[in-house]
């Protein structure tokens, strides 16, 4: 099962694994990413940065679309992580269901407007956004579960 | 959450030179989140009774105890006041050497095993996460 699908440019680092992981304590961290995948090398350094009781998958999109649809993890308790909203829009597209999603990290960068402390987001990701309420998909905004989550649907229309 | 509670229990000190405590501090807190009982003593501009009298504060308004004071640098002022505030009290744990790691440690094992076990991992947690980076 998915105890928390999270967009985070960073992927992991320490909110993921300290914050989040801390409190949930995940015995697996899907990383779903094109990019990594392809990238040995960005591979075993997300690996590496992975405590060793959690175990993790680094998949390109479809094929993590596939693992899920196929309940290879539903016995397990994984954070599942995306660069980007459009890869949360991909995603359902590949056939995964989204009820909620906690975005936490889409960092400052030219173009981005801040939302909250933590989340910017520039004009084509508010579109994305925007998409992701029409389908239903809450949008739980906040670094860590310690802070006060912040209900984004209202703040991306 | 109980879960909080029990953390509230065990404080920390932060105590270093310049600013260094300050964002020690809040960088955990943004890493893990906010923190109960987990103080910043930046001794930038402070003087060594100033330092000495801001730790003895803080612990003085814990009457339960089990305090940990991190301080930046062995045998350094922020080491040296510390110990001269608190190092005779019980149930208080000076450590010197504070990094991130063992701070992060110290935020999310605090409340979960005892208290003497917890500083033996937090100071394990230090010396590991200082290493060659081999991948």
């Amino acid at each position: 099962m998915i105890a928390l699908f999270r967009v985070d440019d960073r992927l992991i680092h320490g909110q993921v694994i300290l914050g989040w992981g801390s409190v949930l304590k995940p015995n697996r961290i899907v990383l779903a990413d094109d990019e990594v995948a392809a990238n040995e090398w960005e591979r075993n350094l997300y690996a590496a940065s992975v405590p060793a009781e959690i175990k993790v998958s680094i998949l390109p999109l479809p094929e993590a679309a596939a693992q899920f649809r196929r309940g290879i993890f539903d016995a397990e308790r994984v954070i599942l992580l995306v660069r980007g909203p459009k890869d949360v829009v991909a995603l359902m597209d590949l056939g995964l269901a989204v009820s909620e999603v906690n975005v936490g990290g889409l960092h400052y960068r030219e173009g981005r407007e801040k939302i909250i402390d933590g989340v910017y987001l520039d004009a084509a990701e508010r579109g994305i956004m925007r998409e992701l309420v029409k389908r239903g998909v809450i949008l739980d905004g906040r670094a860590v579960p310690g802070n006060r989550p912040v209900k984004l649907n209202s703040r991306v229309v | 959450m109980s879960d909080e509670r029990d953390r509230g229990r065990t404080a920390g000190i932060v105590v270093t030179h310049g600013k260094l405590a300050d964002e020690l501090v809040r960088t955990v807190e943004l890493i893990v989140g906010a923190q109960e009982d987990l103080y910043a003593v930046a001794a930038s501009d402070l003087c060594d009774e100033d330092i000495i009298g801001r730790v003895r504060d803080i612990v003085g308004g814990r009457a339960d105890g089990n305090v940990v004071v991190f301080v930046d640098y062995f045998g350094g002022s922020c080491c040296i006041n510390s110990v001269r505030a608190v190092g005779h009290e019980k149930g208080i744990k000076i450590i010197s050497g504070v990094n991130l790691p063992l701070l992060l440690a110290f935020a999310t094992k605090r409340g979960t095993m005892p208290f003497d076990e917890m500083v033996d991992h937090l100071i394990r947690r230090g010396r590991e996460s200082v290493k060659v980076i081999d991948l």
